[in-house]
C-alpha cells in the first residue's frame, strides 16, 4: 500500500528532525453508522507524532479530525462510530487491538487527552481535587497525601491561580479558562508521553486562548511530549505547530512543516484556508471564502473529494482520487497543484 | 442554607393558601353538618342552635381564623360521629399511615433505582426490555384494580397473604406493594434515562480519558449525577403515595389517615374531613420541601456559590 510506504518514509524524515516516532497512525478508517446506514468519515488517515513535536491536524468541522483523535484513546462514541481498518502504533503496540484494561492503563498515564468544551467536561458533583486524586490513584500506588501533592503540582503547572485552594472547588465555581486548566492538569498529572488536544481553546475567550496555548506549548516542550493538536484555527497552528496535516472530508490532503505550509501551500484547499484568514492590515477588505460546501460523507463525489470546489480542476480530477504523494518534507494529494499567490 | 430558608418561607405560603382552599372547599361542598351529628327527627330550631354552637353561622373568613387558631393551639376539636378527639385519631391512624406510606416510599426507591440501573447498564438486552415493558404496564394499571387483582390472586387463590387488616408485616405487604407500584415504575424509567444521559456526557468521557475503570465511573460518577433528578422528584412521589393511600387503605381496610378521611367524607363528618385533609396537604407540601432540601445537598451547583 502506497499510503503505508509514504508513512514510514515520513516517519524517518521526521525522526531525524525530532525525537523518535511515538505514535504512528496507519491507514486509519472510521465508519459511523446511524439508522441502518453506515458511511466512512475517516478514509485512510496516516499520521506520525514524534517525541517533542507538535503536530496540528487542521480541517473544518466534520472532516474527521476529532474522530481520528478519539480513536487513539479508544473513546469513539460507542455504537455509533468504529474503526474499520488501520493500525495505531504506540511503543510497538497496536492500540486498536489492546484489551480495554490495557488501554485503560495507558490513558492519562502514557496518552492523555484534552477536550473542547471545559464547561461540560468536568463532573459537576465532585470537587476538582477529588477527581484529580482519583485519576492519580487509579494509575499509581500512592497515599492520599502523595496523590494530593501530585494533584496540586499538576494544577500549578497548568497555571491555575491559587492551585492548592481550588482542590475543594466544584467545576461550576471556576471560569471556562480555569476549567480548561483543570483539564490540562488532569492530562499532564501523570507525565504522559503523548498529549492529544481536541480544539482546546475553541470554547474560550480570545484573551484566555493565547494563555492556554502558551501553557500547553511550555508543558510540551519541557516534557518533550509528542502533541497532537486538533484545530480549525490557522492562527493556533501558526503559533504552536511544528508540522501540520490538513484534513478534508476524511482524508489528509496535505502535510508539511509549519513554515513551509504557510509559505508555500500546495493543495488548493490549504491555499483557500490560508487566503480565508482575515488580514488585519487590510481594513474592511472583503473576506475570502471557499465556494461550495463539504461533500456529504454518505454521497462522496467520484474522483477527488475537493474537485467540486476547486478552481483548477482537471478532467482527471473527476475520475480518480489522487494518492497522497510525498515530496521532500511535504505530502500532497492533488493532480494539479498551483503556485500560491497571496490574494 | 439560604436557599433552604427561602424555600421554607415559600412552603409556608403554599401551606397557608392550601389551608384556605381546603377550608372553603369543605364549606362549599354543600350538605348539612347537622345531618351527621343529629338524629333525623331533630327539629329545625334545634339544628339551628347546633350550627350556632359550632360557629357555622359566622362569616366564613372568621370561621377560618377561629379554626386555625384552635389547630395551632393544639385542639382541633372532636369527631361529630363518635366524639373522639381529632388529636388522638391523628396519632393512632397517623402511625398506621406512616408505616404503610413509609414502606411504600422506601419500596419506590429501593426497588425502582436498582431496576433502572440494571436496565441502563444492559441497554436493549432482554432484561432491559422486560423491565421497561413491566414498568409501562405498571404505569397503565389503575391501582384500585391492581389492589383487587392482588387480593384475588395472593389472598383468595393462593392464600399466601391476608386480604385486609392491620398491622402485621404480612398484612402490610399487599397494600405497600400496590401503593408503591406506579412510583416504582416511574422511578425505573427516570433512573434508566438519567443513567444513560449521564453515561453519554462529556465528563464521563473525561473520566474514561483519565483511565478510570468503567465500573468505578458507573458506580461513583454516573450514578451520583443520575440520582439528582430522581431526588428532586421524590416530593412528587410523596404526593402520589398520599393520594393513592385514600384508595389503597380503603380497599385493604388499613386504618390510616386515608381511610379515616374517606369515611369522614362519606358520613359528612366535617371536622374530621377538614382536619385530615389539612394534615395530608401538610404532609405533601412538607415532603416537597424536604425533597427540595435533599436536592440542594445532592447538587453542589445549588449550594452556597462563591
Amino acid at each position: 500500500m502506497s499510503a503505508v510506504e509514504t508513512k514510514s518514509e515520513l516517519g524517518e524524515a521526521a525522526s531525524s528532525l525530532k525525537g523518535m516516532p511515538l505514535l504512528e497512525i496507519e491507514d486509519l478508517r472510521i465508519s459511523i453508522s446511524s439508522e441502518g446506514s453506515s458511511f466512512e468519515v475517516v478514509k485512510g488517515v496516516s499520521l506520525t507524532v514524534c517525541e517533542n513535536e507538535v503536530v496540528c491536524l487542521v480541517g473544518e468541522s466534520g472532516c474527521g479530525k476529532s474522530m481520528t483523535a478519539l480513536s487513539v484513546m479508544g473513546l469513539l462514541p460507542r455504537g455509533v462510530a468504529r474503526v474499520t481498518e488501520g493500525k495505531i502504533d504506540y511503543e510497538g503496540r497496536d492500540l486498536l487491538s489492546l484489551q480495554s484494561r490495557e488501554l485503560r492503563r495507558l490513558r492519562a498515564d502514557s496518552i492523555s487527552m484534552i477536550f473542547q468544551d471545559p464547561i461540560t467536561s468536568l463532573d459537576p458533583v465532585f470537587t476538582i481535587g477529588s477527581v484529580l486524586k482519583e485519576v492519580v490513584r487509579s494509575h499509581r500506588d500512592v497515599s492520599r497525601a502523595e496523590a494530593k501533592e501530585i494533584a496540586v503540582r499538576a494544577l500549578v503547572e497548568a497555571e491555575l491561580p491559587d492551585a492548592a485552594d481550588h482542590l475543594d472547588s466544584y467545576p461550576h465555581q471556576l471560569s471556562g479558562g480555569m476549567r480548561q486548566r483543570v483539564m490540562i492538569a488532569l492530562a499532564i498529572a501523570l507525565d504522559p508521553r503523548i498529549l492529544i488536544a481536541d480544539e482546546p481553546t475553541t470554547a474560550l475567550d480570545v484573551t484566555v486562548q493565547a494563555q492556554i496555548l502558551e501553557n500547553l506549548r511550555a508543558r510540551q516542550r519541557e516534557r518533550e511530549m509528542g502533541m497532537l493538536l486538533i484545530t480549525h484555527d490557522l492562527a493556533v497552528v501558526a503559533s504552536v505547530a511544528d508540522r501540520v496535516a490538513v484534513m478534508y472530508a476524511g482524508e489528509i490532503v496535505e502535510e508539511a512543516p509549519v513554515e513551509e505550509l504557510f509559505a508555500n501551500p500546495q493543495h488548493p484547499y490549504t491555499q483557500g484556508l490560508i487566503r480565508a484568514l482575515p488580514d488585519i492590515s487590510v481594513s474592511r477588505g472583503s473576506l475570502h471564502s471557499i465556494p461550495g460546501r463539504v461533500p456529504s460523507p454518505q454521497t462522496p463525489p467520484p474522483g477527488c473529494l475537493f474537485a467540486p470546489r476547486c478552481d483548477h480542476v482537471l478532467d482527471s480530477c473527476w475520475e480518480a482520487n489522487p494518492e497522497l504523494q510525498r515530496d521532500g518534507a511535504q505530502s500532497l494529494r492533488c493532480f494539479n497543484p498551483q503556485p500560491f499567490e497571496v490574494r | 442554607m439560604k436557599r433552604a430558608a427561602s424555600r421554607l418561607v415559600y412552603t409556608l405560603i403554599v401551606l397557608f393558601v392550601s389551608s384556605v382552599a381546603v377550608f372553603y372547599a369543605i364549606r362549599l361542598s354543600g350538605g348539612d353538618a347537622t345531618a351527621a351529628a343529629l338524629p333525623g327527627s331533630a327539629t329545625e330550631e334545634y339544628r339551628e342552635a347546633f350550627r350556632d354552637r359550632l360557629g357555622l353561622n359566622e362569616p366564613i373568613y372568621q370561621q377560618y381564623f377561629t379554626y386555625m387558631g384552635r389547630i395551632l393551639s393544639g385542639d382541633p376539636g372532636n369527631s361529630l360521629t363518635n366524639n373522639k378527639a381529632l388529636t388522638s385519631m391523628l396519632s393512632e391512624h397517623g402511625r398506621n399511615s406512616l408505616v404503610l406510606g413509609g414502606t411504600a416510599f422506601g419500596l419506590v426507591f429501593l426497588v425502582g433505582i436498582p431496576l433502572g440501573i440494571v436496565a441502563s447498564l444492559r441497554r436493549n438486552s432482554w432484561a432491559d426490555q422486560g423491565i421497561m415493558s413491566m414498568s409501562t404496564v405498571a404505569m397503565a394499571v389503575p391501582n384500585f384494580w391492581l389492589a383487587l387483582l392482588a387480593v384475588w390472586l395472593f389472598a383468595s387463590r393462593l392464600g399466601w397473604l391476608p386480604s385486609a387488616g392491620c398491622c402485621s408485616t404480612k398484612q402490610l405487604i399487599l397494600p405497600a406493594v400496590v401503593l408503591a407500584f406506579e412510583g416504582i415504575a416511574l422511578t425505573v424509567r427516570m433512573t434508566r434515562s438519567s443513567m444513560i444521559e449521564s453515561q453519554n456526557s462529556d465528563y464521563v468521557r473525561t473520566l474514561r480519558a483519565g483511565g478510570l475503570s468503567e465500573w468505578r465511573i458507573t458506580c461513583k460518577h454516573v450514578l451520583r449525577n443520575a440520582l439528582i433528578p430522581i431526588i428532586s422528584l421524590a416530593g412528587l412521589r410523596i404526593g402520589q403515595i398520599v393520594g393513592y393511600a385514600l384508595i389503597v387503605e380503603t380497599i385493604f381496610g388499613w386504618p390510616g389517615l386515608g381511610q379515616v378521611l374517606v369515611n369522614a367524607v362519606l358520613r359528612r363528618d366535617y371536622p374530621v374531613a377538614q382536619f385530615f385533609s389539612l394534615v395530608l396537604v401538610t404532609i405533601v407540601v412538607m415532603g416537597n420541601w424536604v425533597a427540595d432540601t435533599g436536592y440542594t445537598i445532592a447538587n453542589p451547583r445549588l449550594r452556597k456559590s462563591t
